[in-house]
């Protein structure tokens, strides 16, 4: 019997053949692959976003771990009966105007897939007015917003002003993150929330659906 | 007679004794960025850089690049420009690799930053192999005696390596961060490969700075705790210390641009042999505080830097300052080996009167050994 602490470790070691194939097994055993998403990728990547906020895990073993991951959704995606199940939630992130840094957005949005949202990424250098097409035409229920630099932070208060304006900024949670980013700031610009890392953006963002 | 801004510098790099504080500052992202829109102060229009620090009463930092370029034999590097970016691809017998970047110094930068890497597929690896084993190292060092006379005694050309060591070309220029520690892990094999041959480029380079007249060589820039530390005792720490030892017997003082987050890697660095720790960026900029650096190392590395880049900006009032960098005259008292500096640069939107205001609580309270 393939056991989710196995999966788990192989997540956490970053081994991606090794989680492709005890996924793999696991499902020829008939187990729920909602129950593997769950109980072992989920959780693995909980592990993984608390060892990197205690300082035990560096930016490598976070990539690897979310690759791993991503992997494995792949192969349990076709064989959950209702692929919605996987979904819960759906989450629009991009780097915010001027701003080209993308490994913490990266990973930010890798965590996310692996704790069960769907993700659309809109990439480096975003304006106000393409999250706001974007908010309009994929309705997600939360906005992520990244920065990486002092000099474009205010392109979030810019999406956050611009949202207003559409009239559309009830209608989705805005969160934000990146390097100089901080909770206060957050506060002040009118954001619903703000993530210091991977991990934190998973429960920053399963807490903003329950709402 | 005083000692020149210059002679400070190189001092406290040496560690030897000076008067008073040195101070190098920076400020190439501000004097870009108001000179292409047209906004420099009215006095300082037609100025450069080194003309404007003179008139604040600070020593320069003057940036250049590279001492040295690159030419290929065997292979064709084919330009396109299509501004702000600009793809290179390299035309080769065994294929093709391209790469893009972008460039828009009317916004600050001075130089390119990648957008997409050479390496895309495995099949790539061949590719690079071949371009850097037909690639020469050439000394081309017209620009740097030219930046040297603007510097003159106020300032120093800051240059060397690049802004790479060796590995860090593979993991920032040709592979990319990301897929770089994929690779690592996938095709470690094939990634140590490319970092041999880039380190015989490297040797190349050194032997070029050793021959050369610059006093304070870069090694390498932008490191970053949360990416290089698992890494750095393998990659860095053995090709720093030979870069080091080889320069150190040039006579010659070796320096890091390190600005980034350096908690876990400040132990390591005291393993490398570098003198000189240019670009400290303390809290809030990053999480470590100039005297947590300090104590770490004692007297054994100098620090230049100690007031990060965005308390010269409006969202910090003049007594917040001026407490900043009094806070950071007692951090680092009784103040030998530091040189006074920003981490890394002075903002666009930064006030530039505070690099006067640095100099002038220098003149006031910056006389070594520091009583405050
Ligand atoms: C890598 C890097 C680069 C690379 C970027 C490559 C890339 N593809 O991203 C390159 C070389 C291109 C680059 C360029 C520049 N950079 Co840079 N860069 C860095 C560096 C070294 C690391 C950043 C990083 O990726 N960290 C790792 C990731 C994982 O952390 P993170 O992004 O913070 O993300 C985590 C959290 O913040 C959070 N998070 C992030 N986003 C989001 C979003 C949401 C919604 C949530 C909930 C959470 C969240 O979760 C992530 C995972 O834990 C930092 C310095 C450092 N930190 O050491 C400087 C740094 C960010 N850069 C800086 C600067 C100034 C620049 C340049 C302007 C350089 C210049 N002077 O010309 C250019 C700007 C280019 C541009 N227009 O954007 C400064 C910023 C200063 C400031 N505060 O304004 C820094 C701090 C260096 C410094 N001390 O001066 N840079």
């Amino acid at each position: 019997m393939v056991d989710y602490s196995a999966v788990q470790q192989a997540v956490i070691d970053g081994d991606d053949e090794k989680t492709v194939q005890l996924v793999k097994e696991a499902l020829e055993q008939d187990l729920n692959p909602a129950d593997i998403v769950a109980s072992g990728l989920q959780a693995a990547m909980s592990i993984v976003g608390s060892k990197f906020s205690s300082g035990e895990f560096f930016v490598p073993e976070m990539l690897l771990a979310a690759r791993a991951v991503t992997k494995a959704l792949e192969v349990l995606r076709p064989r959950l009966l209702d692929p919605g199940t996987v979904t819960i939630g759906r989450v629009v992130i991009g780097t915010v105007a001027g701003d080209i840094h993308d490994i913490g957005k990266n990973l930010v949005s890798m965590f996310l897939q692996g704790a069960g949202f769907e993700v659309i990424d809109l990439g480096t250098d975003v304006s106000a007015q393409s999250f706001v097409a974007a908010v309009k035409e994929h309705n997600p229920d939360i906005l992520g917003m990244s920065a990486l630099l002092t000099t474009t932070m205010p392109g979030m208060q810019a999406t956050i002003e611009a949202l207003e304006s559409a009239g559309i900024r009830r209608q989705v949670k805005v969160v934000v993150g990146g390097g100089p980013v901080t909770q206060h700031f957050a506060d002040r610009i009118g954001a619903d929330g703000y993530g210091a890392d991977g991990g934190a953006a998973i429960e920053l963002c399963r807490k903003l659906i329950k709402e | 007679m005083a000692m020149t801004h210059k002679a400070r510098i190189l001092a406290a790099a040496r560690k030897q004794a000076v008067d008073k504080l040195p101070f190098g500052a920076r400020i190439d992202v501000w004097y870009n960025y108001h000179s292409s829109h047209g906004t420099l102060p009215e006095k300082y229009k037609g100025c450069n850089m080194v003309e404007i620090l003179r008139d604040q009463g600070a020593g320069a930092q003057v940036r250049h690049l590279r001492i040295w370029r690159v030419e290929y034999d065997n292979l064709e590097v084919v330009i396109h420009e299509d501004p702000p970016h600009k793809t290179t691809e390299w035309r080769t017998p065994l294929g093709t690799v391209t790469m893009k970047t972008i460039f828009t110094p009317q916004e600050g930068p001075w130089i390119v930053y990648e957008v997409d890497h050479p390496f895309k597929t495995k099949e790539d690896y061949r590719v690079i192999e071949y371009i850097l084993e037909n690639t020469r190292i050439v000394a081309d060092l017209d620009e740097y005696h030219q930046k040297e006379r603007m510097a003159g005694e106020d300032g120093m050309v800051m240059t060397g390596m690049d802004l790479y060591s060796p590995m860090q070309a593979i993991m920032r220029y040709w592979i990319g961060y990301e897929r770089f520690f994929y690779e690592l892990h996938d095709n470690p094999a094939q990634v140590e490969r490319l970092y041999e041959l880039e380190k015989e480029l490297a040797k190349q380079k050194l032997q070029i700075l050793g021959d050369s007249p610059v006093e304070m060589p870069l090694l390498c820039a932008n490191w970053s705790d949360e990416f290089h530390t698992p890494i750095f005792a393998k990659y860095f720490i053995p090709w720093l210390r030979e870069a080091s030892d080889y320069l150190h017997a040039k006579g010659k003082v070796t320096h890091v641009h390190a600005d980034g987050e350096m908690r876990r890697l400040i132990p390591l660095f005291l393993e490398t042999g570098i003198d000189v720790a240019e670009a400290w960026s303390p809290v809030p900029m990053t999480r470590v505080t100039t005297a947590e650096l300090r104590k770490a190392w004692g007297d054994k590395v100098t620090i230049w830097g100690g007031i990060p880049a965005v308390l010269f900006e409006p969202q910090y009032s003049e007594e917040e300052f001026d407490a900043y960098v009094m806070n950071l005259f007692k951090e680092i008292s009784p103040g030998y080996n530091f040189i006074v500096g920003m981490g890394d640069n002075l903002p666009f939107d930064g006030k530039i009167e505070r690099v006067g205001r640095v100099a002038e609580l220098i003149d006031k309270y910056g006389r070594l050994p520091l009583e405050v």
